[in-house]
This record gives C-alpha cells, structure tokens and sequence, in this order.
C-alpha cells in the first residue's frame, strides 16, 4: 500500500489545537512520513465526532429522540438521514441511556461519576441535568484539543449551556478566553487531551491529572464509538490506568462500549474497505470480532463482577417496547429491513463492572438487563 | 425535438456512458414510454427465453455489468422486475437507460413497477434529490414519476423449459466435478459465476441438492429471513454472455414476476388484471400489497414490519400457484446476500440485482436466465398481456392455450376445476422451470473511463 505523502502545511495547522499529542504517546518517532500519516489518520478519526453529532440532530428533527441540545454542536447544516440510520442512531444513543438511567437512579441519593471518552459533541451531561433535577452528578468528557475548544465556545455561546456547567444554586462559571480548551467545575468537566497519553503512564511517569475526577464515587465509563479507533493493547492500558491509578478498587467502576462486530463477514469487509478510504480505522473491531470476544476482554480488564455484550438488533427486538417500537415506526417509512437488521447486527453494547458484586451498585443497577445468547 | 430514430440511439450512447440526457429529451422519452406502456395490461405476457432481473437501485455501473454478463439488449430478452431508482448515485441514468431501451425494443424488455418507482418513496430515498441536482428543477422527476404510474404491476412469463440443456461452459475453480449430475440427467438449476463458469448444478430430483444447498448456505452475513428447508441459495460469482437453450417437456406452469409479493385481496391473476393501476402508489390495497409484500415463514398472512404490504407463508403461495396454474413466482425486493434465494420448495424466488447493495451490504447479486420451451416456439406474443387464461385449467400445458374470452370469463369454471382436484386429494405441484442463475459482483468503481465519483457510505461513527 502506498504511504500518503502528507502535505505538511496541513500538518502544522492541524497541530493547532493542541500540543497534548507531545505527551508521550509511548513511542518514538518514526520518521516524520510515518508521523505524518498518523497525523491525517488522527484528523480522521476527530472529524468522526461531526457524523455523530449529524445523525444525532436528523433523530431528533425527526421524533426520534428527545434533545434540545443536539442541534446546538452541529456545525454542518443538518441533513436528513436515511431511514435506517436514523433507526439505529436512535437505537444506540436510547441503549446506552437505558444503562446510564439504571445507573443513575440505583441509589439516587449518591454521588455518581460519569467519564466520557471521546465525547465529541455529545449532549448526555445535559440531558442529564434536565432529568435527574436533585442528582449530585460528577461529569468528565475526554477529547482531542481541538474537539474540547470547539466544544467550548458553544458552551458559552448558549445560555441554555452554560448555565449548567455548575452546580444548581452556583453562579454562573465565569467566560472563559477564546483559546480555551478545558473546563472544571465541581459538575462538569471538559479534558483536553489525547486518551493514548493515559496508555503510556507508568510508574516513573504518572498519567496526566485529570481535575475533579474523585476517586471514591462510583463511575460509569462511557465509550461510544471512541475505543474503537486505537490499538488493543493501548486500550488495555487506557483501562488499567482507570481501574488501578484513577478509580482503584473498593470503587465501584464500570465500562459501557459502543462499537462495530462481525468484521469478517461480507458486510463488515465491506465496512472495514469503506472507511479506510475515509483514512478511519478500527483496530479493535478486528481484535474483539464477537459478542463473546467483548465479554471476555472486558473481563480481562477487571470488570470481574459482571460482563454481558448484546448487539443493537437484539436492543431493538428485546428492549424497547411494543408500544415505542410502534411509535418509532410510525415516524418514517421505513423500507430498509433487510439493510437495517444487517448493520443492527454488526454494532453492539457491551458493559462490565467491578463493585464487590451481588450488592455492589452496578450488580443491582444492571441485575435485570437481558444478555444475549452466543458466545 | 423529439427523440425518434438516430436521436434515441444518441440518447442510448450518452446515457450508456453514464451521462443524462437533456432536459426537453426527457420530457419527449417519458411521453413516447407512456404511449407504449399504456397499452400494456396489469399483467404482461412475456415468452420465455427471458432473464429476470431483481432491484437496481441507481447502481448504473452494476447495471452496466449485469448486461456485461447477461448479454445486452436486445439480444437478450429482459424482464425487470422494479426498484430502478432510489439508493444508489445513478438513479437517473440507469432508469432513463432502461426507458430507453424499452421505447427503442419494446418486445426485448420489459419494466414492471416496484415500490420505489412513487413519487412519495422517491423524495425521501434519493431520486428526487438526485434529479435537482442534475436539472436545477423538479421537472425531469415529474416526467419520471408519470411514466412510473404506467408501468404494469406483474408480469407472466410462458414458455420456459422444465430442464436446462447444460452449458459447455467450464467449471469454476471451487466446484467438484463429483457433485455434478450426470450429464444425461435432467438439468434443473444451474448456477454460473460472472465468467460463466459453473459453480453449481442440480438434476431434477436430485438427493444431492440438500447438501450442495446447505453449503452455499452458510454465509453468516445472510440477512435473508429465516428460510424453511430447503432453501437454495447461490454463492458469490460473476457473469458471461446468455444464451438461453434449453428444450424439454412441456409441463411447466407459468411464472409470475412481481415486485413485493402476493396479497390477501388477490387470489387469481385475473384479478390483478381488472385493477386500476394508473395513479400513485396507494398506501394499502392490493395494488401496495404487489408491490410491498414479502414471503416469510409463517402460516397464512403476517403484518409487515415494512409498514405497507403483508407477510406471507409457504401455504399461501403454494395455494396461490396451484390455483393460478403457475410453478414459481419470481419477485425481488429483500436483498439477498447470495444474489437469489428460493423458498417453499422451490415455489417462489427472491431475485436481486443490486450488488453490493448501497455500496455498503458486500452481497453479490444475481439474475435468472429461463430457458425457452422448444413447443412453444409458435406462440404469438399479446404485449398487452390479456391472455386471460393465466388462471386456467390444472391439465398439463393448458396455459398455451390463449384464452380469448379475456380476463373474467374463466373464473367460475377455474374453481370448479381447482375444487374438484382439491376434492381428490390430489396435491401435486407443478414442477418448475429449468432455472440459470448467474451470479455477479459489483462492478469495479472506475471502471471503463465512467465518471465514478467514489461514493460514501454511512455508518454509525
Ligand atoms: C465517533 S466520535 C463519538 C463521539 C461521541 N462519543 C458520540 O457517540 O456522539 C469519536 C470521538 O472520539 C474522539 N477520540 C478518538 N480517539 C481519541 C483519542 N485518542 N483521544 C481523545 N479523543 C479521541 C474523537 O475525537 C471523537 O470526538
């Protein structure tokens, strides 16, 4: 395969944002080609964030989800998508808030803590605060510089926003320069930097601190389409420095994946060929293939209390109810079946916990929620 | 200007290179397809050889490559069995193409209509956009959606051979020549990769089609609903030219193609010929049920998870053929991964045409060749399709028998008939035709110096 010969003035803006990719990523340098075309690909993988964002304001245009705040990141002008993308946007994002909703009101009284990795644009911490009016919510989203900026100066752009960056009954966070990147505040906190700094920590070289991350509240790992695009082994470590450095046990900790499966079939070759003409690659769709592969590396990471992985077609059969199955169908035409169940199918969520077991909070939280069958 | 002649053949050149024809053409090409299609029944005769062609989806290049390997027209007859546009980049050129070829051939190509082919599907999957884009006006998607509204709901496909006679053709590099029937049996399905080689073949009867069967079956990315057994599925190939031989016994029924399926409304062919098909795509009726419903196994009729049409059991079409004299129903509209799928003993197939469906699903696609019945050879074509005797009797080759009454008259005595068989206990199926699938892959995106901008597909990110 040819190696892109990068354009360096691409290079250098694109470092614009930030200078956290310096913070040891493990690894030498490799000749500056090879730096180069990791560059690109990590541009890639940050442009990822507006698909996201994108599909999310096209269900909520729709009916299919309720947020007022999508349409607040979204930077491109919204276009509708297709039916059955629309149908799986909303199966993943309502997934993943069943399991963060079971979380939330399993001892509502406590704190909780919340780490989203990769959280692009994501508007969960706000619908959050809307839902769980008395709820003592510590909320951390992790992202690429330049993501965080850009995330930020919507932030203050909104009132709606920012009046919630603090607690209920705080002033109002101060406005904060144009070249902002992170944001703290005892509720809500906005990390700037590259997840891979957090593989390479070590005895000698500690991980970068995160602030207000306190490591005695029982935490929700979030990862939604953001795991997936570093290698295996980084992600191990990613985890390891979470569960021994950051959150180290009796806390009650968990890890909530959203990602593709099935990379060995027709249609996920095709996905795999597909996105790389996009420079996006998903080195852990290749390394955890099946439901029972996510299950077991989830173990393997010390999620020892409990792993169950279903994929987004069995989330919309089992689920979500007649009643909003039928309600859902009801807002498009949808003539895609065939299509829909097949790339249902090829994602999945896939969670795990450490929380002494049985009485633990996740135990209890997630006690009822069905695994799927197959290995 | 109109488009007549040498401009209908400039026309074919240009879109044949995946260009759009101009605006004024287009109005004039849609005029001259309404004027011929008018005069097409609900239901049109169509003499075997045939090649049955299931969706295309805008994949113009795909198109291309299924003439590549079916022949062209018109040295191939074709049937098309809908969903021309919506989806794929090239809606616009691939169903301008098809139009052409129908004016310019009429007796070499039939279009009947699928569920796409309405002006309410169209805006949100994409030909309406599409056509904006290419015209700056809605105009040429007018045009479009008013030939739509002509296109015949079904079509009956008379004539085709019981058994193939065998290609020569070589076998593919997978295939064991030990699964082979012996070459003095009966041919029933055979089917051939892109390059025309064989990948499989099965005698009439044949104990070893279970096994050969569950093999092809196995592809894990099939999305194709549960089967009851047997299914027969094809593997992944590519395609040559046809030539549709083959000669043998003449007792096959007829073959119905639709889009979708059947409908509890309808239970006589006659009865989709007495329907009043020019207009819009109706939300529910028997006219959306032909166009929406797909087959399923399960007992008699189902509700569709697709919002329009019903779902339908092995019980259903197996009553449905019997009664109507007919031994297969060929319909397309579910992809495939395998190309084609037969179910309920062989009594219905899904066709599909559209590889590597959205450039998103990796399925291969597939067309079916039926060959043409050696007596049939006198029989004069009626492109107006009221043979009316589609529905006719149960006694062996008696749907070569034009039945000029014309489409009611035969009813009351075809259920006599069907009744006092039925009374006898008596269940045999008609056997159905000598089926050649040939099996393609997508076709290479810049291929043959077309404009091919890459195109994107979405997932979840
Ligand atoms: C597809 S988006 C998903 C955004 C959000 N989780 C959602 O589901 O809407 C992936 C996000 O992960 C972020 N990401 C990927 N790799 C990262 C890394 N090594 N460090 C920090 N962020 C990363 C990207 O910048 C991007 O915002």
């Amino acid at each position: 395969m040819a190696e892109e010969i990068p354009n360096l003035k691409t290079l250098l803006s694109s470092r614009r944002g930030g200078s956290s990719r310096s913070r040891g990523r493990g690894r030498g340098f490799l000749g500056s080609s090879h730096e180069g075309s990791e560059v690109l690909r990590d541009n890639a993988v940050r442009g990822t964030d507006q698909d996201a964002a994108g599909s999310r304001v096209s269900c909520v245009e729709l009916g299919y989800l309720h947020d007022p705040y999508a349409k607040l990141f979204a930077t491109q002008a919204s276009t509708r998508r297709l039916p059955l993308l629309n149908r799986g946007t909303y199966v993943r994002t309502s997934a993943i808030d069943n399991l963060v909703d079971r979380f939330m009101t399993t001892d509502p009284e406590t704190r909780k803590q919340i780490v989203s990795l990769g959280a692009g644009t994501d508007t969960r911490y706000f619908r959050l605060r809307d839902k769980y009016l008395d709820a003592q919510i510590v909320y951390h989203e992790i992202d690429f510089p330049a993501n965080t900026a850009a995330k930020l100066i919507n932030l203050q752009r909104h009132a709606q926003l920012h009046t919630k960056l603090t607690p209920k009954g705080l002033p109002n966070p101060p406005s904060l320069g144009p070249a902002a990147a992170e944001y703290h505040s005892p509720t809500y906190n906005l990390h700037s930097l590259d997840l891979r700094s957090l593989a390479s920590a070590s005895d000698d070289t500690p991980p970068p601190r995160l602030p207000n991350l306190d490591p005695s509240v029982p935490t929700l790992i979030l990862s939604e389409m953001c795991l997936v695009y570093l290698q295996a082994p980084n992600v191990s470590s990613i985890l390891s420095t979470f569960l021994k450095t950051y959150i180290p046990a009796p806390t009650p900790v968990a890890l909530v994946l959203y990602e593709p499966i099935l990379p060995d079939d027709a249609f996920g070759r095709t996905m795999i060929s597909n996105l790389s003409t996009r420079n996006i690659h998903l080195p852990t769709l290749l390394a955890y293939p099946e439901l029972g592969d996510q299950r077991r590396r989830l173990k393997t990471y010390g999620f020892s209390d409990g792993v169950k992985a279903v994929d987004t077609y069995f989330i919309w059969q089992e689920w979500v109810s007649e009643a909003e199955k039928e309600r859902v169908a009801g807002l498009e035409m949808l003539d895609e079946i065939e299509e829909l169940n097949l790339l249902l199918k090829h994602y999945c969520v896939a969670w795990g916990w450490r929380d002494g077991g049985n009485e633990g909070a996740f135990s209890r939280a997630w006690k009822h929620v069905g695994d799927q069958e197959g290995d | 200007m109109s488009i007549g002649g040498s401009d209908l053949d400039k026309a074919i050149t240009q879109l044949r290179a995946c260009r759009p024809i101009p605006e004024n053409q287009v109005r004039e090409l849609c005029y001259k397809a309404r004027e011929l299609l008018i005069e097409e029944g609900n239901v049109v005769g169509v003499d075997a050889p045939v090649t049955i062609c299931g969706d295309i989806h805008g994949q113009f290049h795909d198109l291309m490559e299924l003439f590549r390997v079916g022949g062209d027209v018109p040295d191939t007859n074709y049937l098309f069995m809908g969903d021309f546009v919506d989806r794929g980049f090239y809606s616009l050129e691939s169903f301008l193409l098809l139009l052409c070829l129908k004016v310019r051939y009429p007796d070499r190509i039939t279009l009947i209509r699928g569920n796409h082919e309405s002006r309410q599907i169209t805006t949100v999957y994409g030909f309406y956009d599409e056509c904006l884009r290419k015209y700056g006006s809605a105009n040429v998607w007018r045009y479009c959606c008013e030939v739509f509204d002509y296109l015949a709901l079904g079509a009956l496909v008379s004539g085709a051979a019981t058994s193939l006679s065998p290609t020569d053709g070589p076998l593919a590099e997978t295939t064991n020549v030990e699964s082979l029937p012996d070459s003095d049996s009966e041919i029933e399905i055979e089917t051939l990769n892109a390059n025309g080689e064989i990948m499989y073949r099965y005698a009439r009867n044949s104990d070893s089609q279970s096994n050969a069967v569950s093999g092809a079956n196995s592809n894990p990315a099939s999305s194709s609903p549960a089967a009851p057994t047997p299914s027969r599925t094809g593997p992944a190939g590519t395609g040559a030219t046809s030539s549709a031989n083959g000669s043998s016994r003449n007792d096959t029924g007829a073959v119905l193609c639709v889009h979708g399926g059947l409908s509890p409304l309808i239970d006589t062919i006659d009865k989709i010929r007495l329907l009043d098909r020019k207009q819009e795509v109706p939300h529910e009726g028997a006219m959306c049920d032909l166009l929406w419903s797909d087959p399923d196994d399960i007992d008699g009729w189902g509700l569709s998870p697709r919002g329009a049409g019903f779902l339908f059991g092995a019980d259903i079409v197996k009553c449905f053929n019997h009664k109507n004299d007919l031994s297969l129903i060929a319909r397309a509209h579910q992809l495939v991964m395998e190309g084609f799928k037969e179910m309920f003993d062989s009594t219905i197939v899904t066709v599909w045409s559209a590889p590597n469906y959205c450039y998103r699903c990796g399925n291969v696609a597939a067309i079916l060749e039926l060959g043409e019945d050696g007596s049939n050879a006198g029989f004069v074509r009626r492109s107006n399709g009221e043979r009316g005797g589609g529905g006719g009797g149960w006694a062996l080759g008696s749907n070569d028998e034009p039945n000029r009454n014309g489409g009611g008259g035969g009813g009351a005595n075809d259920n006599r008939r069907l009744s006092s068989v039925l009374a006898d206990g008596m269940q045999r199926m008609r056997d159905g035709p000598g089926r050649r699938y040939r099996v393609f892959e997508a076709a290479p995106q810049d291929s043959r110096g077309m404009p091919a901008k890459k195109p994107v597909a979405d997932y979840f990110l």
